[in-house]
Formats: structure tokens, C-alpha cells, sequence
């Protein structure tokens, strides 16, 4: 093992990087102006239409559940609407959880450590259901084990941090303890997310991870970007799904009162 | 030529009617996916600007950047090792996976490492690198080099793959497409989970963060930087930009260059170790590899081929690609930007006939989302190619300067001129010239005809219109 070496220069590359550009010591640059489009203010029934058209475009499913009405989107059943109350939704977001859960054949679901999914009592709910259900530990020294576990479950429950409406794009991070294994592992994911956290574009949530991230070097979040279930076209180009990543990826918008 | 396989490898190419085919669909349907995919830009030809300038910033003051990538990483609990060769990048690998006892090494798909055959490397050494990208897992089994940057096995028929897969992995023959991926993912998903390292390459290294920027559609680079406890990172110099804000530029152009994406199934954000306490068992390492970059850096000219983001997009376009296919290439970086960049990080001695490998028609250059000149670039590595004697030939050094001879001369001209005109008019049918029996001509003739000259010079047409 090479010794860990503090200074920036191991090998002279960076002093060939100098030589190249002609210089012997770095000269700070003047900053390039700041590129972000501006992106149209959009009402949030908007964004989430356009969400939902996105994501189902690239075959992920969409529910929409609200505080004040309901709505299905993306799976081709049929569509209402009714005025229910809170804990009417939490039961109504169990109970899609549940059916998911149920069409795939599950036992076993995976649950990562997140305020929306404590919020939606899915735990109890699921295990009511007769699920069983996994959380994994947030301590590292059962990482193999935990990665092993996971991959046995059938069903992984999420929570994002964003989502990207003009991509049908879902945001998680690591600040949820496992959740990024959690999303992987298992071959169907099932991800929350609350309306308030669509955004319209990538720019604007490229823009929120960027400001999260400068300044914490005393921790290092992960973030993923996931765009519908995993996909490869390696083979004549035709599209197949499922490859490494989950076979399905299915997103319950929740719109309640104090999202 | 300085390499005559080239044209071998070309002929091959030709011949073989199952590549044709498989060329012929994927380049179709990868220009028709980009086309739809880059109508949901508004000003297309703004990013590609903005894209550029970026890149240009960056590289202009690599020193600079990757200072900023250095601290943020360490600040973080990575590992950063510099290394000048493959060789290097190599070495530290080994080393690291010989002190931590690893056995198997999950790889995603990084021409960095294929550029520096570190597969080889690791085998030789005791450890096991396994290929986990769909595509680059069918070139492992065959044993191949990859033929398209996006989609390495692009052609390999599913018939070929399914041969391939009941002789090598021996769970019977996979009769779709959809059985071919379910038997990698059952065969690979047992790797992720025992590697004890997981190798990837970088799309992206933002400096102002430290973070490694990973795009992929399939979920083997999260597996493989989320489960093994030890993730290694190898990434070309040319690969940092300077802010997260900048980011979003290339996150729209790339996928809709490289599959006609709007955005790929998963893209990853990586700052170092998963837990930075010291105790932790996770690991980050990043390995900055120069290997010629540093040497594209100092030559001002082909400075802006280090801009390559490696979508794919100037193969797909290019119509000498169409024909011949990656593997023609000889070496693993194919197409209009293979034929920039090998020669440089080779030499013009190992495949400085590349260059010549075009019809320089532009294609490329509008395709790429850097807008990088390809077309100056070619002529312009063609040129040093001929003045360093490597793609120079006496006969072809002669009838030059035989031309420039006559040419100086217009009494001479004209009459080789009337010469050759009549010699030409000898050999044509229907205005036609199909065949001609000696050598350099004949190499012409064989493929195409050539027009039969006009029976009157140019000039005593041009003098008889002003006389008319």
C-alpha cells in the first residue's frame, strides 16, 4: 500500500498540468458567470402532472394521494375523487403500499429510517398486513450482512428528498440511513414523496444538492438521481428491464395540508 | 500508412454481413433517438456553447481545479493517488486489494480502465475483475475489446450472445432478450454482494465539492460503489468541472447525446467514503490518471480534444464508423474522436493512419455536444502524421512535387494536361472509367469508377466562352 501522501503531487502530474499550461504555480481563474436557467414558475397540480407524465413515460407508476381528494395516475385503473380526512390518507397510502406489496407477490419489505414513512405509520400498518418487515441498521460494521438481507427482500420503501418534474426524476440521499441501499437492493422500489418537494427542473434541484454539499466536509452524503426502474439496452439496443437495479420503481406523491 | 491492418481490419469489417447489419440499426436508431431527445431543448446550440466554455475554463486551469478536487476529497476521508501511467493507476490498485485481502473486484464499465487494460493487470496479480455493465460483461466473456462507447457489445447479435452465454455460463441458452439480462443479473447480483472492491471511472469530478458524478441506466455503478466497502475511482484529469451549478449542463446533454435520453435510469453523487469517521471500514480512493493527457494539454492545437464528455455521439454520425464498426479501430476509443485522441495518447506511430479514416464531412463535429472541431483536428494530426514520416510514401512524395513542378509551369501544364486527358479518354466507357490495370489507379477502380475527363480543357473552354 502506497503511503498516504498529503501533498498534492504525487508523481509530478500536477507539475506536468503547470509545464502544459505553461506556468509553474496555479493562478486562482476568474469564475465563469453562473449558468442556471430560470425556470417558469409552475403551480404544484402542474408539476405534479408533469412529473407523473414523465415518470410513467419511462415506465415507472405514479399514484397521487391527497388529503383532499384522490386521484390514480399511471396504472391505468380508474380515476376518482373524494374528500377524505388526515388519517384517512394515512390509511389510504398504507393500503397502496399494502396492494403493491401484495401484486408482487412479497413477504418481506424493507424500510428505511424516514420521517415520511414514521409520518405515514407504514410500519405498523404493513406488519398488520402481515408483511414482515426489515430495518436496517445504520451502523456499518453489519454492512455485508445488512447488503445481504436486503437483496432477499422483496420490496424496498423509501422516501425521496426531491423529485425533478421535467425528467419524472425521484432524489434520494444518504442523510436517510440505508435508504440508497434500500432503493437498490430489492427487486421492486417503492418510493414516497411529498408535492411540496417537486421541482420543476434539474437545474433547481442540481442547484439545492450544490448548496447542501459545499461547506460539509465533516460528512460526506451520497446522492442519487433515479429515473424509473434500471434499464439496459446492450443487447440489439432493445430495451430491457430490470437489469442490476429494481424491476419496478413505483412513486406515491402524498399532498397533505402540512406537507 | 503506418498501420496497414487498418485496412485490413476494414476489409474484415465489410465482409462481415451480421456487423453490417447490427451498425446499420444501432447507428440509425441512435441517431433517431438523439434527434427526438434534443427537441426538448429549447436552445440546443446555447448548451452546447455554454458546455464548451465550461470546458474550455476548466482545462485552461486544471491546476487549479484539481488542487480544489484534492483538498475536498481528503477533507472528506478519501484517498487521492495521482498516477503518471497505467502502470501506476495499476500498481496502487494492486497494492490496495493486496493489503486488504480482496479476491474479486466488481468493475462498471470505465474507459479509463479499459484504456489502461487493468483487467489484465489485476489478473496477473491474483485478482479477479469481473465486467458488470450488460454490455462489457458479454465483451468479458468473449474475450473482445469493446466496439461502441455506450454500447460496447453493439455487434454481437442476442443469437451470438445467447452461444455465448449457454457455452460459457452453462445455465442453458437464453432464448430473448429479456432471459439474456435476467441470467447477468442473477450471475452478477452473487458478485456484488461477495467483491470486497468495486471499481468505477467518473462521468464528472466537481472540484468546488470534491464529488465523483457517475451516469448509468443499469444500477451495476451504484451496486458497485454502494455494497463493496472499498470503492476506487479512476478518472482521467480532463474529467473535473468547477461547480455543482455546472453541472446541469451536462446532465442535459449527455444523455440525450449518448441513448437519446432525457435523463438515465440512475445518476450517482459520490463524496468519498460512505461514513468519514476514522474508524470507518468504508474506503474511497480516487485515482487521478494523467497517461498522454497532460501531453494533449501542452499542445495548444488539440488542447480542446480533452472537452470529449465520451457519449458516442460522433460515432453513431460518422459514415466511416457506420461501415467499419469500433473493433476496426484497433484500440478502444472508435469513431471521429478514436481518431483524435488515439494517436495522441498512443502515438502517431501506433495508429497514426486514423486520422485518415474520414470523409471529413463535419458530421461529427455538429453532432458533439462540446462542439469540438474533429474535422481541423483530423487534417490537422493528418498533417503531422505525413511530416513525421510515419504515413509518408515515396510515390505519393513524387507525383507532389511532380504536380507542383507542372503547376508552376503553364505551358507544361497544359500540355500534361492534353496528355493525360487523352490517355484517360483511352481508358473510359461511357464517360465512365471502371477499370485500370497498374497501380495507384487500380486501387481506385476496384471500388468505384471514376468520371471520364471532358475532351477540352477547362481554360480553352473558358477562352472559347469569351470569345463567343
Amino acid at each position: 500500500m502506497s503511503k498516504a501522501n498529503p501533498t498534492v503531487n504525487q508523481n509530478g502530474v500536477l507539475d506536468n498540468v503547470r509545464r502544459a499550461l505553461g506556468r509553474s504555480s496555479t493562478v486562482p481563474p476568474i469564475p465563469l458567470d453562473p449558468f442556471i436557467e430560470p425556470s417558469a414558475k409552475t403551480d404544484i397540480g402542474e408539476l405534479v402532472e408533469r412529473f407523473t407524465e414523465e415518470a410513467t413515460a419511462v415506465r415507472a407508476r405514479v399514484y397521487y394521494m391527497s388529503d383532499k381528494l384522490q386521484l390514480v395516475a399511471g396504472d391505468g385503473e380508474q380515476s376518482g375523487t373524494e374528500r377524505i380526512d388526515k388519517l384517512k390518507l394515512v390509511g389510504q397510502v398504507g393500503a397502496r403500499v399494502a396492494e403493491i406489496c401484495r401484486s408482487v407477490g412479497a413477504t418481506e419489505v424493507a424500510l428505511s429510517d424516514s420521517a415520511l414513512i414514521a409520518e405515514m405509520n407504514l410500519q405498523e400498518q404493513l406488519g398488520t398486513q402481515g408483511f414482515s418487515i426489515f430495518i436496517p441498521d445504520a451502523v456499518s460494521s453489519a454492512h455485508e450482512q445488512t447488503a445481504a438481507r436486503l437483496a432477499k427482500c422483496d420490496v424496498g420503501l423509501t422516501a425521496a428528498d426531491y423529485a425533478i418534474a421535467e425528467t419524472g426524476t425521484i432524489v434520494l440521499s444518504s442523510d436517510e440511513p440505508n435508504a440508497l441501499l434500500v432503493s437498490l437492493l430489492p427487486a421492486v422500489h417503492i418510493a414516497l414523496v411529498r408535492s411540496s418537494q417537486i421541482a420543476a427542473s434539474l437545474d433547481e434541484v442540481i442547484s439545492k444538492i450544490g448548496k447542501e454539499r459545499i461547506g460539509r466536509l465533516d460528512s460526506s452524503p451520497s446522492v442519487t438521481l433515479i429515473t424509473g426502474p434500471s434499464r439496459t439496452s446492450d443487447v440489439e439496443l432493445v430495451l430491457s428491464i430490470g437489469v442490476h437495479g429494481p424491476k419496478e420503481l413505483h412513486v406515491i406523491v402524498i399532498d397533505w395540508w402540512h406537507s | 500508412m503506418a498501420n496497414p491492418d487498418l485496412t485490413q481490419r476494414s476489409h474484415d469489417a465489410l465482409e462481415n454481413t451480421v456487423l453490417q447489419g447490427a451498425l446499420k440499426a444501432a447507428t440509425t436508431t441512435f441517431i433517431e433517438r438523439r434527434r427526438d431527445a434534443i427537441t426538448s431543448i429549447a436552445d440546443w446550440e446555447g448548451l452546447r456553447q455554454r458546455a464548451r466554455q465550461v470546458k474550455e475554463h476548466t482545462i485552461n486551469n486544471l491546476d487549479f481545479y484539481l488542487e480544489q478536487v484534492v483538498q475536498k476529497v481528503e477533507g472528506h476521508g478519501g484517498k487521492v493517488f495521482w498516477a503518471r501511467t497505467g502502470d501506476d493507476v495499476s500498481r496502487y490498485i494492486i497494492e490496495l486489494a493486496h493489503a486488504r485481502g480482496v479476491k474479486s473486484v466488481v468493475k462498471s464499465k470505465s474507459m479509463a480502465t479499459e484504456e489502461i487494460e487493468l483487467n489484465h493487470a489485476l489478473e496477473a496479480a491474483g485478482v479477479r475483475p469481473i465486467e458488470t455493465d450488460l454490455g462489457e460483461y458479454i465483451i468479458q466473456l468473449a474475450q473482445e475489446k469493446p466496439s461502441h462507447i455506450i454500447v460496447p457489445a453493439i455487434h454481437k447479435t442476442r443469437g451470438q450472445i445467447a452461444d455465448l452465454f449457454e457455452e460459457k455460463l452453462r445455465e442453458g441458452r437464453p432464448n430473448e432478450v429479456a432471459e439474456i439480462t435476467a441470467m447477468a443479473r442473477k450471475r452478477l447480483r452473487h458478485e456484488f454482494l461477495s467483491a470486497e472492491m468495486g471499481i468505477t471511472g467518473a462521468n464528472f469530478l466537481i472540484a468546488e465539492t470534491g464529488t465523483v458524478v457517475l451516469v448509468e441506466n443499469e444500477g451495476n455503478i451504484r451496486l458497485s460503489t454502494q455494497v463493496p466497502k472499498i470503492h476506487v475511482a479512476v478518472v482521467g484529469i480532463e474529467k473535473v468541472i468547477p461547480r455543482f451549478d455546472d453541472l446541469s449542463v451536462f446532465l442535459r446533454l449527455l444523455p440525450r447525446s449518448g441513448t437519446g435520453q432525457k435523463q438515465t435510469a440512475y445518476v450517482s453523487f459520490l463524496n468519498g467514503p460512505r461514513q468519514a469517521a476514522p474508524e470507518s471500514a468504508f474506503e474511497f480512493h480516487l485515482v487521478l490518471m494523467d497517461n498522454g493527457r497532460t501531453r494533449i494539454l501542452a499542445d495548444e492545437q488539440m488542447r480542446e480534444s480533452l472537452y470529449c464528455i465520451r457519449c458516442g455521439a460522433c460515432l453513431n454520425v460518422c459514415p466511416v464508423y457506420q461501415k467499419i464498426g469500433g473493433q476496426a479501430y484497433g484500440w478502444i476509443y472508435p469513431g471521429p474522436i478514436g481518431a483524435v485522441i488515439s494517436p495522441q495518447l498512443q502515438s502517431l506511430g501506433q495508429s497514426g493512419d486514423l486520422p485518415f479514416a474520414s470523409s471529413l464531412c463535419g458530421a461529427c463535429r455538429t453532432a458533439c455536444p462540446v462542439d469540438i472541431n474533429l474535422p481541423d483536428l483530423l487534417l490537422a494530426l493528418r498533417a503531422r502524421a505525413k511530416e513525421s514520416g510515419a504515413g509518408r510514401k515515396l510515390s505519393e512524395s513524387i507525383a507532389m512535387r511532380s504536380v507542383a513542378f507542372a503547376a508552376k509551369r503553364p505551358r507544361l501544364f497544359a500540355f500534361a494536361g492534353k496528355v493525360m486527358r487523352s490517355f484517360a479518354r483511352l481508358l473510359s466507357r461511357d464517360e465512365k472509367i471502371k477499370s485500370v490495370p497498374f497501380p495507384p489507379l487500380s486501387g481506385w477502380t476496384r471500388y468505384r469508377d471514376l468520371p471520364a475527363p471532358q475532351s477540352s480543357s477547362f481554360r480553352a473552354r473558358w477562352k472559347k466562352h469569351l470569345d463567343e
